[in-house]
């Protein structure tokens, strides 16, 4: 058997270490000196401050209530769009009449640009919206969603996990297909059930796309940032700022980047923390056997 | 063989270019970018181009969302445009930052003519050529009015009457609302509230910036007559509160001149008027209300100083400045006397907005602005959702204005 | 069957909320200007006066065509980086695979609004802005694409790739004959996400592109949309309903790819 070479391996991936370093690297290194220096885009002469940001950062209130916030949004969205987009991915994998339609249908909401889909969102969750209309003809309370600092969150929230789920459904439509079916085929001919069949052969089997589909979101939800510019701007009452919009005042309001940049690294640690105790928790290196 | 015929011909073909682009006069390309629509600035930039042959303009146009952005970043890449425009929240940082051209000696014979200067200066020095200015005023409904038994052509002058005013038409009950209030949006509800403590003889800074002047019992009545406003009205974001005023379903609001410009659109049918932001009394206080503008810059690192300041003249000057304010109507030349201009005298509302000029105030040019923005609208929010009482809130306001200033403002 | 009417019944009023919002924008770029367009686009018929003067803007038939052109670029690099760089990370055929993997992902964990400076910086210095390379070379190693792949393969049994080495063949006859078919569906996957993230990019064509002519559909759409203070309603819904068609029939072509895995069997 011949030895897997490694010169091919180099081979292949040369030409993007290049655009890697350059594009992917760089910009990473240069965050990073930012974030111990007063750097300001627009003022020429740029100190070295060491860990002043860092400190700074931590001790403002402001950081932290948005900090919380994030986590926040992170917590209550992550469980729901993967349950949906897992749920969704089941529903419309088997073949059945209607099947496509259903597809494109669930992958609408991720089609239309955040900042457009923020938008609309911002005049159906109005006071007299078609939302509310729709929770008075039910008899339910129509709070003002944006305005009221209690439900403004929860409700961008809500829009983030209706448009996520379609585009995470479809990845994890790409994993149900690597499953042998052969898998199926032999457990119901031992008589397991379907949910034995989900537990035992789906889960397991799904456990990479699983742990892509967590890692991604929750970096992504991390950095919330378009939906709440477009529909608050961080408000009512600071309770839609999350870190990302913090750090985007700091560097474009206040044109100090060296000081968003070490914010953004607050944010980096953080979110290097959650994916690797998500992919301890998933654990799914291995390959099937 | 081949190649070498087809390397012939391409060399050919470039030698002939570059007799040709060597021919044509060397014109300078100034870059210019500002934020109206291509269709209303290329004509006046056509007209610089006939007026001064050897000079070729490259206008881009930037978006208000991410405009910001794209300037900082050209700006620290050492790829600033020759000439700017800049919304006047940026400038104090801007300025603070060093990197316009002084422009003292190069405008100083239009100082005269052209009002908004405050949004430029550092002392005496002066940093850029105000273009166009925007302000606040008060729209009201003249059909409510009537309604609510008041009279149409007499809007409210002082604040009794603006708050009896809306008491009526709060009572006329259904849909309708009195007063909007607004809601406490970043960067917008500063503009709502501020006109009513400025016209009562409010301060924010003192006039050497070097202290706050924030919590004084004019501001302290000037917020609780806001707050008290809620009582009338309603609070809501700016979109909706504009919304509702077109729909007729709201008496009166602080708003701009692009409810001027949409209103003939979206509600041909309402009668409306502006009218100055109200006074505290007859006897006492002015109609202050807030003043903001664009204002045209050029860039320490730009190669074409001399030129790009051609263009900012230009563009300043009286007639082409309307042309600007004509076609966009959301805001109003920088010019003296504009509102003696025919379109301005046919045209009420607008003609509000630019006497409204007269006495409207310019935020302080100091670096840490927008943080003091932010503290005072965060504050006043607080009091707007009841976390806080009027006097509490400007204390705090002034306990952080007076830590920002305490830091130096970087 | 049943089976069919039961999936009906409970995936239909589900895909009817998921689609209202869409429906909304539809519905707004064809209602007349007169509707004030924050409440329900109410009464008042149809029309197609807003995407007529859409298109008699002759600048967005320039921007959508820059839009397909970067699109498909950016598209067709990332499908052959995620493929090549997410294989030899899945086999763990270099050392430190952990490791690297770990820094590609990392590379996401920055916002890109501290990236956008150096990023403009680098292209400055390469004097790449305002080109078409400006719009397409930073993006053409997906970091997402890359995982992905990654991801895919290392759930994919090795003894296929080592039957076919016994049999003599060459590294890359092994990656193109084997891995490259069975990696159909997550590059079918790679190419929707790649193609939808890229259309609707906002920030980085606004800032690394100044001239018009090598503007994309997004920024074009906001520049002809905007006003100081409010946004053109029915242009910008007309614009993005358009603007929605070219991602759903990338969408349409590519999802049938998800299915046509080697192992796909008989359905239950």
């Amino acid at each position: 058997m011949r030895a897997q070479s490694p010169a091919t391996s180099w081979g292949l991936l040369s030409p993007w270490i290049v655009a890697f370093a350059l594009f992917g690297l760089y910009p990473f290194a240069f965050s990073l000196w930012a974030s111990v220096t007063d750097y300001s885009p627009i003022r020429a002469g740029t100190q070295f401050v060491g860990l002043a940001n860092y400190g700074r950062a931590l001790a403002d209130p402001a950081f932290w209530t948005a900090l919380a916030n994030t986590a926040f949004f992170v917590v209550g969205t992550i469980p729901f769009t993967t349950a949906l987009a897992l749920g969704l991915a089941l529903a419309v994998q088997p073949a059945f009449p209607g099947r496509t339609f259903f597809r494109v249908g669930f992958f609408v909401p991720s089609v239309v640009s955040v900042v457009v889909l923020s938008l609309i969102f911002k005049g159906l969750y109005a006071g007299q919206g078609p939302v509310n209309a729709a929770l008075r003809a039910l008899g339910l309370s129509a709070p003002d969603w944006l305005l009221d600092p209690e439900t403004a969150l929860p409700a961008i929230m809500a829009m983030d996990v209706w448009s996520a789920s379609g585009y995470y459904m479809i990845i994890f439509l790409a994993g149900l297909e690597a499953i042998p079916r052969e898998l199926y085929e032999a457990a119901r001919l031992e008589g397991a059930s379907a949910w034995d069949r989900f537990t035992r052969i789906t889960l397991p089997l799904l456990r990479p796309t699983l742990l892509f589909v967590l890692v991604v979101n929750t970096v992504r939800s991390l950095q919330i940032f378009a939906e709440v510019f477009v529909m608050t701007r961080g408000g009512p009452l600071h309770r839609t700022t999350t870190v990302v919009y913090y750090l985007y005042e700091q560097a474009f309001y206040r044109f100090d980047l060296g000081y968003a940049s070490a914010v953004a690294y607050l944010l980096f640690a953080v979110t290097l923390g959650l994916a690797w105790a998500q992919m301890r928790l998933v654990r799914s290196e291995e390959p099937t056997r | 063989m081949r190649s070498t015929w087809r390397r012939m011909w391409i060399g050919a073909w470039m030698s002939g270019l570059a007799v040709l682009i060597s021919c044509a006069p060397a014109k300078q390309e100034v870059v210019f970018w500002q934020f109206w629509p291509v269709e209303v600035v290329q004509p006046l930039i056509d007209k610089f181009e006939k007026e001064n042959p050897g000079l070729d303009v490259r206008m881009e146009q930037l978006t208000w969302q991410s405009g910001l952005e794209k300037i900082t970043a050209a700006v620290a890449a050492g790829n600033a445009p020759d000439l700017c425009e800049l919304g006047s929240t940026w400038m104090p940082r801007m300025l603070a930052a060093g990197q316009l051209v002084d422009w003292s000696a190069g405008v100083a014979d239009l100082k005269s003519g052209l009002r908004g200067w405050e949004l430029c200066a550092v002392g005496d020095a002066l940093y850029g050529l105000p273009w166009v200015m925007g302000t606040r005023a008060l729209f009201y409904n003249k059909t409510l009015f009537a309604r609510a038994g008041l009279d149409s052509t007499r809007p409210p002058e002082t604040w009794k009457e603006l708050e009896e005013a809306a008491q009526k038409i709060q009572r006329l009950g259904g849909q309708v609302r009195g007063y909007g209030v607004q809601a406490g949006e970043r960067y917008v509800l500063f503009k709502k509230f501020m006109p009513f403590a400025w016209g009562n003889g409010g301060r924010i800074l003192s006039d050497d910036l070097r202290s706050s002047e924030i919590d004084s019992p004019q501001n302290r009545e000037a917020l609780d007559f806001y707050l008290g406003l809620r009582k009338v009205g309603l609070m809501e974001r700016q979109d909706v509160l504009d919304r509702m005023f077109k729909s007729g379903q709201l008496g009166l609001q602080i708003s701009g001149a692009w409810l001027v410009r949409s209103i003939p659109k979206d509600a041909p049918g309402l009668r409306y008027g502006v009218a100055l932001v109200p006074r505290p009394d007859s006897e006492r206080g002015t109609h202050a209300s807030f003043a903001g503008g664009e204002v045209l810059v050029s860039f320490q690192q730009s190669k074409r100083k001399q030129a790009a300041l051609q263009l900012a003249r230009f563009l300043v000057r009286p007639d082409n400045a309307l042309a600007l304010a004509m076609a966009v109507q959301t805001v109003q030349p920088a010019t003296l006397g504009a509102d003696t201009t025919a379109y301005y005298r046919g045209n009420p509302e607008q003609l509000v907005m630019i006497r409204q000029f007269e006495t409207a105030v310019p935020t302080p040019n100091h670096p840490a602005w927008v943080d003091m923005e932010e503290a005072i609208e965060d504050e006043v929010e607080q009091a707007l959702h009841d976390r806080k009482s009027s006097a509490q809130a400007l204390a705090d306001a002034h306990r952080r204005l007076t830590e920002l200033l305490a830091k130096g403002g970087r | 069957m049943s089976g069919t009417l039961r999936r009906w019944i409970w995936l239909g009023p589900l895909l009817a909320t998921m689609l209202f919002p869409f429906a909304w924008m539809t519905a707004v770029s064809l209602a007349p200007v007169a509707d004030l367009s924050l409440g329900l686009p109410a009464s008042g018929g149809l029309t197609l006066e807003h995407y007529r003067a859409l298109f008699r803007t002759a600048a967005v038939s320039r921007y959508l065509v820059n839009s397909g052109v970067v699109a498909l670029l950016v598209v067709g690099l990332n499908v052959a980086t995620a493929a090549m760089v997410g294989y030899v990370l899945g086999r763990r055929r270099v050392p430190g695979e952990r490791l690297w993997t770990l820094g590609i992902v990392a590379t996401l964990m920055l916002p890109k609004q501290v990236l956008m400076i150096p990023l403009y910086l680098v292209l400055a210095r390469l004097h790449l802005l305002d080109t078409y390379a400006a719009l397409v070379l930073p993006f053409a190693v997906d970091a997402f694409s890359i995982f992905l792949v990654r991801q895919y393969v290392s759930g994919i049994p090795l003894e296929l790739e080592e039957a076919a080495r016994v049999d003599g063949a060459s590294d890359w006859r092994v990656f193109r004959s084997v891995i490259l078919p069975l990696l159909k569906p997550v590059l079918a996957v790679v190419a929707i996400q790649s193609f939808l993230t890229n259309w609707n990019s906002f920030l980085f064509p606004l800032i690394f592109v100044d001239s018009d002519r090598l503007r994309t559909l997004p920024v074009g759409l906001a520049l002809l949309s905007q006003t100081e203070h409010s946004v053109d309603w029915s242009f910008l819904m007309a614009g993005s309903t358009v603007a929605s068609i070219p991602v759903l029939a990338v969408f349409l072509v590519f999802q049938r790819q998800i299915l046509s895995g080697l192992l796909a069997g008989a359905e239950k």
